[in-house]
């Protein structure tokens, strides 16, 4: 990896154009195209199995797509392992829960600061959000012996530590307790304003949703469904009838 | 020296400059006796463990290797063939090669080999070692086939002949005391790296660790160390034969280490002593020692998860803080506020 093309921070357009995937016969998604500008969030919603996991895996290159490209800034990062596309500043967060476990709080944070060449600027960044989650009492803590809430708001952190310029949060409200919830809106309005990330989320919640997202794309059975404001889309019978199934008027 | 030992039963800083120390102290050995009984345990037990310092080395990874042998016999066979067919008998010389050469091999091997995780790792280093067995019986003319390279010139140190038995001993012990070395600067320099590929890969490669790298970089060091272990080996018995590589002599250096406890540099060395000692006693009893020694490896693994290392830590935290505990206040000590003491 070049100097020039180690990520300093900051946030970056990330751009995903007609992107599809495949395994096999099985069509994932097909034909998914959406930009997240430095400091937007677009909220990523459908029934279970739509591919919105997938999308993430895809994006941050855990999987190679079957066709379609993502850029970040102009860059091509189609396909690129997952370390290029984190050290390059596509950063992803994961649905349960994950640490390492046999590590203290403060052990898997100075990983993440080491892992993606970080230093103090870093520390500096993620002090913050360390004391809103009150997770300064348990730096010493193995992290498999937090509650589960803070053991996800850590890997919310550690997300944080790589300085990522667009992030990908993969569910971060599910299995949290409605106080718990809020913890996710202050993080991604800390990294939308102070680091000036994209940021992409999946998730079900849609209170959280309507709260933190101005734009929603939803997706069903790996086809974009319907796009644009959270009010609008959701009020849209297709889309109810995707999340509920269709009912069937004649026999009702 | 609670927290000096905890550190060193859980691979903290200490466990690593004890491992050398221990091995340092081995050269104490052929001072203070001259019993061939003494030196020969000696000498398997510094080449058990140097071999099983690579698989703990590949074991922080979480990696089982079953490539030792392999790594052994290209170390010892490069030995050999130095000695018997260049004349090179410089210890020194010998040692960089049987270093230096097994872990060229392991380069691309690594890239091969390093894909792959769990179980297939496992069946492919130990396919591995079965096909280097094929090349080392089936090639007689670089080999030497099934006779082996026999008859190898004893190495010298500045000209000095290392030939007797204490002089064989001290190249074991210094070959070991390298070994040591090696694994101690690269666990320790890359605890870190190595925790985390061990615990989460995923998420290592995640936040942008280039595991790859790492891996490559533990797998050739471990083969390095396999062939000092090959190479003390072969000058051991003066002799490089296929049979003392065999697929299955892995399963001794995974079990030193399991034994010992693979937490800690500590572990291969208190495994591989024990076993090789037991193997000693047990060997006394004939037909049953194959026996004692599975009933003993059975009882270590039931009763000792952890390894012995790793279990004696765990017995000493225990008692450490139901002391510490115990001079609170029984309320203190369960972990519950005391009725007594005013709400703050």
């Amino acid at each position: 990896m070049t100097a020039e093309s180690i990520n300093h921070g900051g946030g970056a357009l990330l751009e995903v154009a007609s992107i599809s995937k495949r395994f096999g016969g099985l069509h994932v998604f097909n034909d998914v195209s959406f930009a997240i500008p430095p400091g937007e969030v677009l909220g990523v919603i459908g029934p279970n199995g739509a591919g919105k996991t997938t999308l993430i895996n895809v994006i941050c290159g855990m999987l190679p797509p079957t066709s379609g490209n993502v850029r970040l800034d102009g860059k091509d990062m189609t396909g690129k392992p997952l370390h290029v596309t984190s050290r390059m500043g596509i950063v992803r967060s994961f649905q349960q829960t994950n640490t390492f476990r046999t590590a203290t709080v403060r052990e898997n944070i100075s990983r993440a600061v080491r892992f993606s060449g970080g230093g103090e600027q870093v520390s500096k960044t993620i002090a913050p959000l360390i004391d809103q989650f009150e997770l300064e009492p348990q730096l010493d803590e193995q992290s498999d012996k937090l509650p589960y809430g803070l053991q996800k708001m850590l890997g919310l952190i550690l997300a944080c530590a790589v300085r990522p310029k667009v992030l990908l949060l993969d569910e971060p409200a599910a299995g949290l307790e409605r106080r718990e919830r809020l913890r996710v809106d202050a993080f991604v309005s800390h990294a939308r304003t102070e680091l000036g990330c994209g940021v992409l989320i999946v998730e079900h919640d849609m209170d959280l949703v309507r709260r933190l997202c101005p734009k929603i794309m939803v997706l069903d059975s790996g086809r974009v469904l319907a796009e644009g404001p959270p009010a609008e889309v959701l009020a849209r019978k297709d889309v109810i009838d995707a999340y509920l199934g269709a009912v069937d008027e004649e026999a009702a | 020296m609670i927290q000096f030992a905890r550190s060193a039963a859980r691979g903290g800083s200490y466990s690593e400059t004890i491992g050398v120390l221990v091995i340092a102290a081995v050269f104490v050995v052929p001072w203070i006796t001259e019993n061939p009984m003494v030196y020969s345990l000696a000498n398997q037990m510094l080449i058990a463990i140097t071999a099983a310092f690579s698989v703990y080395i590949m074991l922080r990874m979480n990696l089982m290797t079953f490539a030792v042998p392999t790594f052994m016999a290209i170390g010892g066979y490069t030995v050999a063939m130095l000695g018997l067919r260049h004349g090179v008998t410089d210890v020194l010389l010998l040692g960089l090669a049987s270093f230096v050469v097994p872990a060229l091999f392991a380069l691309p091997l690594g890239a091969l080999v390093l894909r792959l995780t769990g179980v297939y790792f496992v069946l492919v280093t130990f396919v591995l070692t079965e096909i280097t067995q094929l090349v080392l019986f089936e090639t007689p003319g670089l080999t030497g086939g099934s006779n082996g390279l026999v008859g190898m010139p004893a190495v010298t140190f500045f000209g000095i002949e290392l030939g007797d038995n204490r002089a064989v001993l001290q190249v074991t012990i210094g070959l070991a005391l390298v070994g040591a070395i090696v694994t101690a600067v690269v666990t320790r320099g890359l605890r870190q790296h190595f925790a985390a590929i061990e615990e989460n890969e995923l998420l290592a490669q995640s936040l942008g660790l280039v595991v790859w790298h790492y891996k490559a970089f533990g797998f050739v060091i471990a083969a390095g160390v396999s062939g000092l272990a090959g190479f003390a080996l072969v000058n051991m018995l003066l002799t490089a034969h296929p049979t003392s590589f065999s697929a299955l002599s892995s399963v001794n250096y995974i079990a030193y280490t399991i034994i010992g406890g693979k937490s800690s540099m500590l572990g291969p060395i208190v495994g591989g002593a024990l076993l090789i000692w037991a193997g000693d006693i047990f060997a006394l009893r004939g037909e049953y020692s194959q026996f004692l020694f599975g009933f003993l490896i059975v009882v270590v693994v039931l009763l000792a998860r952890d390894g012995i290392v790793g279990t004696i830590y765990r017995l000493g935290v225990r008692a450490v803080s139901r002391r510490t505990s115990s001079r609170k206040s029984p309320s203190a000590a369960l972990g519950v506020p005391n009725a007594m003491e005013p709400l703050k």
